[in-house]
């Protein structure tokens, strides 16, 4: 657990010694801290509980009740965003997590051992990387059935494979350099030198190839939810929402447009910052 | 955060090496040792180093020279089993001690690097992970082969820092990059030399440092090989530094030792055309410069396909060249693989 705990701090640090942000970066951080606070107090914030249909209110424009008004349930919009950022957001922090949990260990083990493993897992990462992602995504979340679950499960399947080619990637070029013989020629063993010795190598580029992922996968899941794959009603989740508008759209563009704007607020800002530590971190190739 | 080191304290072996059983055997023996690299079907293609023999004893320091490709440090490669994939040990035997290497398990193999047979890198920067503290390696080095607490593996650091002449407390909490050349190599040695090996390898160790460099780190190497009584395998292309401080030598050429001996034999008495060449081009300065240095003639890698390999490029080259010399004893320490060597032999013994 060590060598976990280690990766977190050291991911810290990385992200605390950087100075000079750029201001398009530093933006899409406070944009982010902000999100993220008010998803966490979230339930102190509603006016309405965002569950609780309102017939005779449904459809009305936006009042002192009703910041954004209500949707085709009488449902509070505002109340509804707010919930629903726990979703998409928990599903995204969710399912960054997962993917890096299993997309550096194959990484790491497929490029330091190499022979057969490698081989076999990056047939199958060739494999996965010919199909277009998103459409595998609707393809596995259609054939698990519709759920949270299943949602998250196709998005990992899809997205692991960039992570072990990135992290392959570098252990490749850094298992060939003198000091890694050094530390074998030292009589380290093999599960020490990965942790030790390559691990920290991989920080910077996984912790870029993240943030900017998390944009994608943020999209993914609102696409799916849309599509009626992901969050089932009445829960609100951003994709669902705007899957529920899309019937009034040409008469209350209100029901997507608040929605819509939640996601592109959110996908900028981790862009912003992702774009920031690239540059910051002089990772050009991702 | 300092620690005090009573460097009064006898440095003590902490376990005991079962010395006095096998000091009758040679500490390394060398036997018919060959390597080749494996072509498609894993089957062997080129066969890189030929049967070459060769013993190291207790406190011996024994020099390998010849030029590039010539087998030197494929043959420290194996000795510590980390050949390359593609490289393969097809015949003989590698013993410490009696006990064959080429049949440990890599488990085994990994506790016996670093703790048995330390190695020595010609590049200083690749001795040390760039990210980690010098002093935290040492600690992690030590404590992978030994079971002792951190407070005492860094005592004991700190104290083998002082030993090769490094200001210890500073160069402990510095980072590999920010330590010059010559004092990362001087932390390789501590950390070589930390287990109290019974064989270092020290492949080209000060190829890459300037002159004077280089001649204080191999004069420490050789002061602390005698006060440990370690055996040195000194691999390198400076004639000047192998013939001034090892005992014995082997020259190589095209995979096969071409020649073996006491390092001061061989100094005043090269029977081998390729040695005698190598020693003839090297300028000294208590000699008489000539106008032009003797030039080995023919490409360097030149290697004869079929009997002596250095057939092709040997002055004194005949028809018998073409089968392969067996190596044969001439005087009463030394070995040459050449068909020339009886008329040779016969000649210095006349001449002198």
């Amino acid at each position: 657990m060590r060598f976990v705990y280690a990766f977190f701090i050291k991911t810290y640090l990385t992200v605390m010694k950087m100075k000079n942000w750029p201001p398009t970066a530093l933006l899409g951080l406070i944009l982010l801290i902000t999100i993220v606070l008010i998803t966490a107090i979230g339930p102190l914030l509603i006016p309405n509980d965002p569950y609780m249909a309102n017939m005779a209110e449904r459809l009305s424009s936006p009042s002192l009740t009703y910041p954004f008004g209500t949707d085709h349930m009488g449902r509070c919009i505002f109340s509804r965003i707010v919930i629903g950022s726990q979703a998409t957001l928990g599903i995204t922090v969710l399912v960054i997590t997962t993917v890096i949990l299993i997309g550096i260990p194959i990484g790491l083990v497929s490029g330091y051992i190499g022979g057969r493993v490698d081989s076999i897992v990056m047939r199958l990462a060739d494999g996965l990387i010919a199909l277009p992602e998103f459409i595998l995504a609707i393809a596995i979340a259609g054939f698990l059935g519709p759920s949270l679950t299943n949602l998250m499960i196709s998005v990992v399947l899809v997205k692991w494979i960039s992570y072990t080619r990135v992290v392959r990637g570098i252990v490749l070029s850094e298992r060939e350099k003198e000091y890694v013989l050094a530390a074998r020629v030292g009589g380290c063993t093999t599960w020490r030198i990965i942790t030790r010795h390559l691990l920290p190598q991989i920080i910077s580029p996984v912790l870029v190839l993240a943030t900017l992922d998390v944009g994608k996968i943020i999209l993914i899941i609102s696409s799916l939810s849309y599509l009626g794959l992901g969050a089932q009603p009445p829960a609100p989740e951003w994709g669902a929402m705007l899957s529920d508008g899309r019937p009034y759209f040409q008469t209350f563009p209100e029901l997507m447009i608040y929605p819509g704007m939640a996601i592109f607020i959110v996908v900028l800002s981790c862009n912003l910052i992702g774009e920031g530590l690239r540059d910051k971190l002089g990772e050009k190739s991702i | 955060m300092t620690i005090s080191v009573d460097f009064t304290q006898p440095l003590t072996n902490d376990y005991v090496k079962e010395e006095t059983f096998f000091q009758s055997l040679p500490l390394l023996e060398i036997k018919n040792l060959s390597i080749s690299s494996l072509g498609e079907n894993k089957k062997e293609d080129i066969k890189l180093v030929k049967n070459i023999n060769f013993t190291i004893k207790s406190g011996e320091m024994l020099g390998i020279v010849g030029e590039s490709g010539s087998g030197k440090s494929l043959t420290a490669c194996a000795l510590v089993g980390l050949l390359p994939k593609s490289l393969k040990v097809t015949e003989g035997q590698i013993k410490l001690h009696g006990r064959e290497l080429l049949n440990l398990s890599e488990k085994e193999m990994r506790r016996l690097r670093g703790n048995e047979i330390a190695y020595i890198f010609q590049n200083y920067q690749g001795s040390f992970t760039p990210f980690i503290k010098i002093g935290n390696q040492l600690i992690e080095a030590l404590r992978s082969h030994r079971k002792i607490s951190k407070l005492d593996a860094k005592k004991k650091v700190l104290i083998w820092l002082e030993r090769v002449k490094l200001p210890a407390n500073q160069v402990f909490t510095s980072y590999p990059y920010q330590l010059s050349g010559g004092q990362l190599q001087r932390a390789a040695l501590a950390a070589a030399l930390m287990f109290q090996p019974f064989l270092i390898v020290a492949d080209e160790p000060t190829t890459a440092l300037d002159v004077l460099t280089s001649e204080n780190i191999l004069d420490l190497l050789v002061e602390l090989q005698k006060e440990y009584n370690c055996a040195v395998l000194l691999i390198s292309h400076n004639l000047n530094h192998v013939l001034k401080r090892t005992d014995s030598i082997a020259v190589m050429y095209g995979g096969q030792i071409v020649e073996r001996g006491l390092t001061n034999e061989i100094r005043k008495n090269p029977i081998h055309p390729y040695t005698k060449l190598l020693l003839q081009a090297r300028p000294v300065l208590s000699r008489v410069v000539p106008e032009k240095l003797v030039v080995i003639p023919g490409e360097p890698g030149l290697v004869a396909e079929q009997g002596c390999a250095f057939a092709l490029r040997c002055p004194k080259s005949f028809k018998k060249c073409s089968i392969l010399p067996k190596m044969q004893s001439v005087g009463d320490s030394q070995w040459v693989a050449c068909h020339a060597a009886d008329l040779e032999a016969d000649y210095t013994n006349a001449s002198s």
